[in-house]
């Protein structure tokens, strides 16, 4: 992966010159990143010698060559953490590595012009007064790559065609969409062959659909160059689609790393679990009859949890049921209130004889009306469960 | 409704082209009068020269000082973590309070034998120069208290700047100092040749101040000659009129094509400590208000308060001057914002070449210089037969006024027609049928604040304004500018002090209301 070519597989036709390009422009190797107890604080906007801690001991380590997301609601520090690795911010504790090298330490400091490392902001923060061509070779000039002017040209040209915006190079960036002008970031912050690229909520500006889009642009161009990513995001979808690995903060704290699969199906927390998609918590009874599978019992009928953990007071426990999990049958127990008709599923609310509430989702083939009545029953692999907490319902439901 | 074929001039477009031409009027007299000398004008033109000359070097140099130190108490006071750096930001405005002719007159009354800035000179054993005059008294005195008009606009951008930019800028590989000049100077540019723009016509046009310095500029040839020889101060005046406009083209066609960034930053940038430069930094910042405001103040202060002390003025001699200035400028500034009002809304609300036309004549108003039109007008009345009657009256001298100052009222109102956007006034139209009680409920209210500003900018204006005042003011009708002019003129020091106090306390009064309460509301 570290030595795919730096060509676009996107564009069928080569433009010519683009051997002479690629020899001057070796692949970018990615290096690794590793975060060892980070802390960052602010000074309090509002008094003096305050201060207000916005990430609190982080660990992280981040492969050479792969895609971490941050990802967390606003304010969770995700962005702190970024600016950090960029050198924007200076922690108060801990350490960065970027490669075998230190650059953030209690006694080492690297300022951010000599760390080697990309970075596309929200708003693209393209120069207004420079021309796309003059935004890409802005970073040639500044960095240690001695470049003659050919080169620079050169390169400048591979990095538009990377983007697809061959031909624009002669416009300002106010005259580019925002979905060009992201791609244009991309473009420039690549140029210097970064080891490391850090993205801050790049889509976030962008209209829905474009959104999709882009994303997808980008994606395809940083894993073609292999350098190592890390992306901030509030958007759980985002954060899965582009990820190879997804690290949730909250408060400052990170809660849960892991690949998108492992979160979704094994969050360390309810939080997650209700922050990276729609969850149930469905409440039931550990199964101690049973012999050595893990199995409770609810209203969903019996559900097989991976690990027995300490049980609350009267041994009841809170199971995390994903709305596809459950199914739906002609039968009693529960009343459609809502239906949610997406073409390639369905979602259904439920009212449990309770009065909570229960979320499903099913293929679009079998539908059930509003106000009809259901049997639920949970059909999935071994799920995550919690000694219960919070009122004594049946069921409650957590959205993103 | 734009289907509509109708008459491209509409009352509107008509009311508005009649003020427009109006506000062209006294320019291009000047220029009538000047082209119909015939075979003397290349005599008298032979005199130009030098005076010119002399304009241009001042203003170049006042331009040049003004955009280095607004530029940089700018940066001092917004980007770093100067101490007390918000009280800077307002003690460093300030010098806008003084007009540069009163300014003039504080350092000569301070140099002067029992003057402050004599007598501390004296105390630590420097010799006070022997005379205070000629291009470099004018350069410190005019650069001392016109740099706030680079500093304001510099100010605001720096607030507004994404700090993204200049992130991007040390992640692309370069030091603080780079991204400085590469990326934030590049930014600043249109805010520093705004405000340069401004100081340098300013200068050419300044007349008090140099006339008092002894500084022979184009103003002041107008102003000696305007009775003795007045084919020559009418060539000087065209002379001055084409040296203003072509700075201004000059400055419009350099600002650039590059389309505007208006997004402002998302957060603050963080300060940049200043660490042992913090000295240097605040010596600097106490000097420039030292020189623009500290010592001039004290200086006026120190002759009136002797004055008082021996009662040859006395703060009642001030209340006539000082509620006949604030006439004049409360009925110039409220007049000034109807008069435009009609371009103002025929521009906004449907834009046309001929509404275009009369906006831009009252916008090429500022650069025309006050002494110009006040020459024109003098000359215009005065040997006019259905004019005369207008000559030395109060009439002319509210026109004049408001065509000096139209543009200042031109571009808040606009503004103010701005904030009642065509969809609010569609809406309106369906609840409410009737057109007056539209305009008393919905416009008005919307319309009041920017109307409020740009009058306000007139007052402000119109208090400080001198030239126009000493030329066109009936006889024995004075206001505190020309109260200053004429006591400095008789050596009556402690009339000058006195009367400049409060003409500074009530244009601080105003600089208050319209300038650093804003700028606060941008900075905070």
């Amino acid at each position: 992966m570290a030595s795919t070519p730096h060509t676009a597989p996107a564009d069928p036709v080569e433009p010519p010159g683009d051997e002479q390009a690629g020899a001057i422009a070796p692949p970018i190797i990615g290096a690794s990143v590793a975060i060892d107890a980070v802390t960052v604080t602010y000074d309090s906007p509002g008094g003096l010698g305050h201060t207000v801690g916005a990430v609190n001991n982080a660990t992280l380590d981040v492969p050479a060559g792969s895609i971490l997301a941050l990802l967390g609601p606003s304010g969770c520090g995700k962005t702190s953490l970024l600016r950090a690795i960029a050198g924007l911010e200076r922690p108060t504790h801990g350490t960065i590595t970027i490669g075998d090298r230190c650059v953030s330490s209690d006694d080492t400091w690297v300022h951010p012009e000599r760390r080697n490392v990309g970075m596309v902001f929200q708003d693209g923060a393209l120069f207004p007064h420079l021309t796309v061509t003059d935004n890409i070779a802005f970073g040639l000039r500044g960095s240690s790559l001695k470049l003659s002017r050919r080169e620079r040209s050169a390169r400048v040209g591979e990095m538009l065609d990377l983007v697809d915006l061959a031909g624009l190079g002669d416009r300002y960036p106010g005259t580019l969409s925002g979905g060009q002008q992201q791609r244009v970031a991309l473009a420039r912050s690549l140029a210097p062959q970064p080891s490391v690229l850090l993205l801050d909520e790049p889509f976030s500006a962008l209209d829905a659909a474009l959104r999709i889009q882009v994303r997808a642009e980008v994606a395809r161009i940083v894993r073609d160059v292999s350098v190592t990513t890390i992306f901030v995001t509030h958007d759980q979808d985002e954060a899965f689609v582009l990820g190879d690995r997804v690290a949730v903060l909250r408060n400052g704290y990170i809660e849960q790393v892991g690949t998108p699969d492992q979160l979704y199906r094994q969050p360390s927390t309810r939080w997650v679990a209700g922050f990276v998609g729609e969850a149930n918590l469905v409440r039931g009874q550990v199964d101690t009859s049973s012999g050595d599978a893990a199995m409770a019992h609810t209203l969903l009928g019996p559900v097989p949890i991976t690990a027995p953990l300490t049980v609350g007071s009267e041994g009841e426990l809170d199971i995390l049921v994903r709305p596809e999990q459950v199914e739906l049958q002609p039968g009693d127990g529960a009343l459609v209130t809502n239906v949610e008709y997406y073409g390639h599923d369905v979602r259904y609310e439920l009212q449990l004889d309770d009065g909570s509430i229960l979320a499903a989702r099913t293929k679009s083939s079998k539908l059930h009306e509003r106000g009809a009545r259901v049997c639920v029953r949970f059909d999935g692999p071994a799920t995550e469960a919690w000694p219960a907490a919070g009122a004594a319902t049946a069921a409650t439901l957590l959205t993103p | 409704m734009t289907h509509r074929s109708r008459s491209a001039f509409t009352p509107i477009r008509l009311l508005g082209l009649a003020i427009g031409a109006v506000f062209a009027g006294p320019a291009v007299f000047v220029v009538w009068r000047t082209l119909r000398l015939g075979a003397t004008l290349p005599e008298t033109l032979s005199e130009i020269p030098a005076p010119l000359w002399r304009t241009v070097q001042l203003a170049v140099l006042v331009s040049a000082t003004t955009a280095v130190i607004g530029t940089g108490l700018a940066w001092l006071t917004m980007r770093t973590n100067l101490p007390l750096r918000r009280a800077w930001r307002v003690l460093l405005v300030l010098p806008l309070v003084l007009p540069s002719f009163v300014g003039a007159a504080a350092f000569i009354a301070g140099l002067s034998p029992g003057g402050i800035i004599h007598d501390a000179l004296g105390l630590v054993g420097v010799s006070p120069p022997r005379r205070f005059r000629g291009l470099g008294a004018s350069w410190l005195v005019l650069s001392a208290f016109t740099y706030p008009y680079v500093l304001l606009p510099v100010m605001a951008r720096l607030v507004s700047l994404r700090t993204s930019l200049e992130e991007s800028g040390r992640l692309l590989g370069f030091t603080a100092t780079q991204v400085f000049v590469r990326i934030t100077l590049p930014q600043l540019k249109p805010a520093i040749l705004g405000g340069s723009l401004l100081v340098f016509l300013y200068t050419v046009s300044e007349f008090g101040a140099v006339q008092l310095l002894g500084y022979d500029t184009l103003t002041r040839v107008i102003y000696s000659t305007r009775l003795t020889n007045r084919a020559l101060s009418f060539a000087a005046a065209t002379v001055l009129l084409i040296l203003a406009l072509g700075i201004v083209a000059l400055e419009r066609s350099h600002r650039g094509v590059v389309a505007p960034d208006d997004r402002a930053a998302t957060k603050p940038a963080p300060p940049v400590r200043l660490g042992w430069r913090v000295i240097p930094a605040l010596a600097v910042c106490t000097f420039v208000a030292a020189i623009g405001l500290i010592v001039p103040l004290l200086s006026l202060g120190t002759w009136a308060r002797r004055g008082l002390a021996d009662g040859r003025v006395s703060l009642s001699e001030m209340a006539d001057p000082a509620l006949s200035t604030a006439t004049v400028a409360v009925t110039a500034a409220v007049l000034a914002v109807l008069v435009v009002l009609p371009i103002a809304v025929a521009s906004i609300r449907r834009p046309h070449r001929l509404s275009q036309m009369s906006s831009v004549s009252v916008v090429a108003g500022f650069a025309i210089p006050g002494l110009v039109i006040a020459l024109s007008l003098a000359t215009l009345t005065l040997n006019t037969p259905v004019f005369n009657r207008f000559y030395q009256t109060m009439a002319l001298l509210i026109v004049a006024y408001i065509i000096h100052f139209g543009s200042q009222a031109l571009a808040g109102t606009e503004t103010a027609v701005r904030g009642v956007p065509a969809g609010l006034r569609e809406s309106s139209k369906l609840l409410e049928p009737r057109r007056g009680r539209r305009a008393l409920r919905i416009d008005m209210p919307l319309m009041r604040p920017g109307m409020a500003a740009a009058g306000g900018l007139v007052m402000l204006s119109t208090l400080k304004e001198l030239p126009i005042t000493l030329l066109l003011s009936p006889i024995g009708f004075s206001t505190l500018a020309t109260d200053i002019w004429a006591s400095y003129e008789e050596g009556f020091y402690a009339a000058t002090g006195l009367a400049s106090l409060v003409l500074v306390a009530m244009s601080a009064v105003l600089t208050w209301l319209l300038v650093l309460r804003p700028s606060e509301a941008v900075s905070s």
